[in-house]
């Protein structure tokens, strides 16, 4: 009874922002999300959302790699961290400016996205998750290794971007500009890889998901554009990594950790995978149960898990959560919602059409 | 000079020769037919002259030009476009969207005429098939009949000198084997070189001026449909011994 009232309910909501045209909603939900500071929110969501921000732009690079051209990554957290570590070498070693060091690492990570992407993306399926799962593993030993260049498990230090920019700022005028800060970066990144992913390279990344004999035979060079979706998707993801780098002040180990690889999967399985709008969705619902649910409402992050980090049971809770979506609604809340509204508005135009069939005769 | 030679052509998988062999040509205009029982390595052979699989050893000239051993997409921009046994749609993608894969390739786009937009001529090409008012459909919706079609614009996209049909009749009702048989005629009519590998001999034979017969990786016979009809060696491969 109650389920049947809140679907409809949920409906009938969905229904009318179904009806705004997708551009204007797009504008809308940016400046609703410009808005939200203003309201007075206290530091613990600023600091969220500004992380929700982030991990959206890595959600929808990942997207844009497995969900459009079917090359599954596990191992995403390598070109987060080498945004990160190459945004607090340039910083620090070598003195750039803040806005140089971004470009410069995102095209650093870029070129080594195509490194890694040469061999690996010679490989299928669960083999290519297998493969790219144990490069940040690699790399991870390296750091220690090398510690004396890389800094070991203190990582770099990064001081500087809003410090910088704004000097003498307060301190709650920070967070409010380093929101802004991701903000309007999770925006533009969301624009490019939208269009990105329906433009005609996009259509060519979902022929390769779908059949990839079938477009060799249509004289696509298939490894050129898994490539290219490599590139693409690794430039994005070392955006996010070199801002938050620059948000907490250091690039350390953790950055190239397997908790910073599996949150795009599950918030991508959330949202709806393939739609780059679905996993944007999905972050914030994560955000909002990791951040609040979790933390506050019901205090699971504070229980003991035999030892265990919290980062790593949580994945567990959230691991549960996939799999119940996978099997019970495979095309995630947002993309489930719109192909749900699809259906709809087809329905009811061919009743429209037989009404009128029905007064003419 | 012939379209495509293909010169004693071998593939072997592990101890079966799949492809003895081979000689043949295509010249420019002709309608081939390659028929043969199960096994006797049709789709091998198209297999191999389409890049998707290595040779063992012999040669393949297309246009007087040496394709052995090039990888599928380089040689479907030469111009030697292929549709498969079993259909292999990009099944989520529109059925629109499905030739602008085709049209997005380096001769795909080079073919396009500088007056018009690729969706534009994919909807000529899907017009050309019957398929205009599924347009948008998603390629999974499709009937199977409907995705032969759509498999043979997507080749025609590319524009090529040659096409290679692998049972373009396979699992088609008798209406939809009339459409199939119209078009290909149609294709021919404007000047297409087209091989075709099909069990259908009915339908086959009302296409082509010359067959190939295999059997066993090998080619046993090679004439006119009337000549390959009375050739002993076919009937007893498709029949069986007199006794």
């Amino acid at each position: 009874m109650v389920v049947k009232y809140f679907r409809k309910a949920y409906t009938r909501f969905a229904t009318y922002i179904y009806d705004i045209p997708p551009r204007m909603l797009a504008f809308l939900l940016i400046i609703i999300f410009a808005l939200l500071p203003v309201a007075q929110l206290d530091v613990y969501t600023l600091t969220l959302l500004a992380s929700a921000n982030v991990m959206a732009i890595f959600a929808a690079s990942w997207d844009l790699l497995v969900g459009r051209t079917g090359q599954i990554s596990l191992g995403h957290s390598v070109f987060y961290g080498a945004g990160a570590y190459g945004a607090a070498a340039l910083f620090q070693s070598f003195g750039w400016p803040f806005w140089m060091t971004i470009p410069v690492s995102i095209l650093i990570s870029a070129g080594i996205a195509l490194l890694i992407g040469f061999p690996c993306l010679r490989v299928k399926g669960p083999y290519l998750a297998l493969v790219t799962m144990s490069i940040p593993l690699v790399i991870a030993y390296f750091l220690s290794y090398f510690s004396e260049i890389s800094g070991g498990q203190h990582g770099l230090p990064l001081e500087g971007l809003l410090p910088e920019l704004f000097p003498g700022l307060a301190f709650a005028d920070k967070l409010k500009a380093n929101y802004y800060l991701t903000l309007s970066l999770m925006a533009i990144s969301a624009i490019i890889l939208y269009k990105i992913a329906n433009s005609k390279t996009g259509v060519t990344f979902v022929s390769i998901l779908d059949d990839e004999l079938a477009s060799k035979a249509c004289g696509i060079n298939v490894t050129k554009y898994k490539l290219m979706a490599f590139v693409i998707s690794g430039a994005f993801a070392s955006l996010a990594g070199c801002i938050t780098a620059y948000i907490y002040r250091s690039a350390t180990p953790p950055f190239f950790d397997l908790s910073i690889s599996i949150p795009p999967l599950v918030v991508t399985i959330l949202g709806g995978i393939g739609t780059i709008y679905g996993p944007l969705f999905g972050t914030y619902i994560y955000f909002f149960l990791d951040g609040y649910v979790l933390k506050k409402i019901i205090p699971v992050a504070s229980w003991q898990y035999f030892g265990l980090k919290w980062e790593y049971a949580k994945l567990l809770i959230f691991v549960v959560i996939v799999v119940i979506f996978i099997i019970k609604w495979p095309r995630g809340i947002a993309k489930g919602t719109v192909e749900k509204l699809e259906d709809l508005e087809e329905a009811r135009e061919i009743e429209e059409i037989e009404k009128k069939g029905d007064k003419t005769e | 000079m012939h379209l495509l030679e293909v010169g004693n052509l071998t593939k072997r998988f592990g101890g079966i020769t799949a492809v003895n062999n081979i000689s043949f040509h295509v010249d420019e205009g002709e309608i081939l037919g390659v028929i043969g029982p199960n096994g006797a390595g049709k789709t091998t052979l198209f297999n191999l002259i389409t890049g998707y699989l290595k040779a063992d050893s012999g040669k393949i000239r297309f246009n007087s030009e040496d394709v052995t051993g090039l990888p599928p997409h380089k040689i479907a921009n030469k111009g030697l476009a292929r549709t498969f046994q079993v259909v292999r749609p990009f099944r989520h993608l529109p059925t629109i969207a499905n030739i602008i894969v085709a049209l997005n390739s380096p001769r795909g786009k080079k073919k396009i005429e500088w007056v018009k937009t690729p969706e534009r001529k994919a909807m000529e090409m899907l017009e050309d098939v019957g398929l205009t008012e599924m347009m948008l459909e998603p390629a999974e919706n499709l009937s199977h009949g409907d995705l032969k079609r759509l498999e043979m614009a997507r080749a025609m996209a590319l524009e090529p000198d040659l096409i290679l049909l692998d049972e373009p009749f396979g699992g088609l009702s008798l209406v939809e084997t009339d459409y199939m048989v119209k078009s290909i005629q149609r294709m021919h009519l404007d000047g297409h070189t087209i091989v075709i590998v099909e069990h259908k001999l009915q339908a086959l034979m009302r296409l082509v001026k010359r067959v190939i017969v295999m059997h066993m990786g090998e080619k046993i016979a090679e004439g006119t449909p009337e000549e390959i009809a009375k050739n002993d060696k076919v009937i007893e491969v498709y029949l069986g011994k007199t006794i």
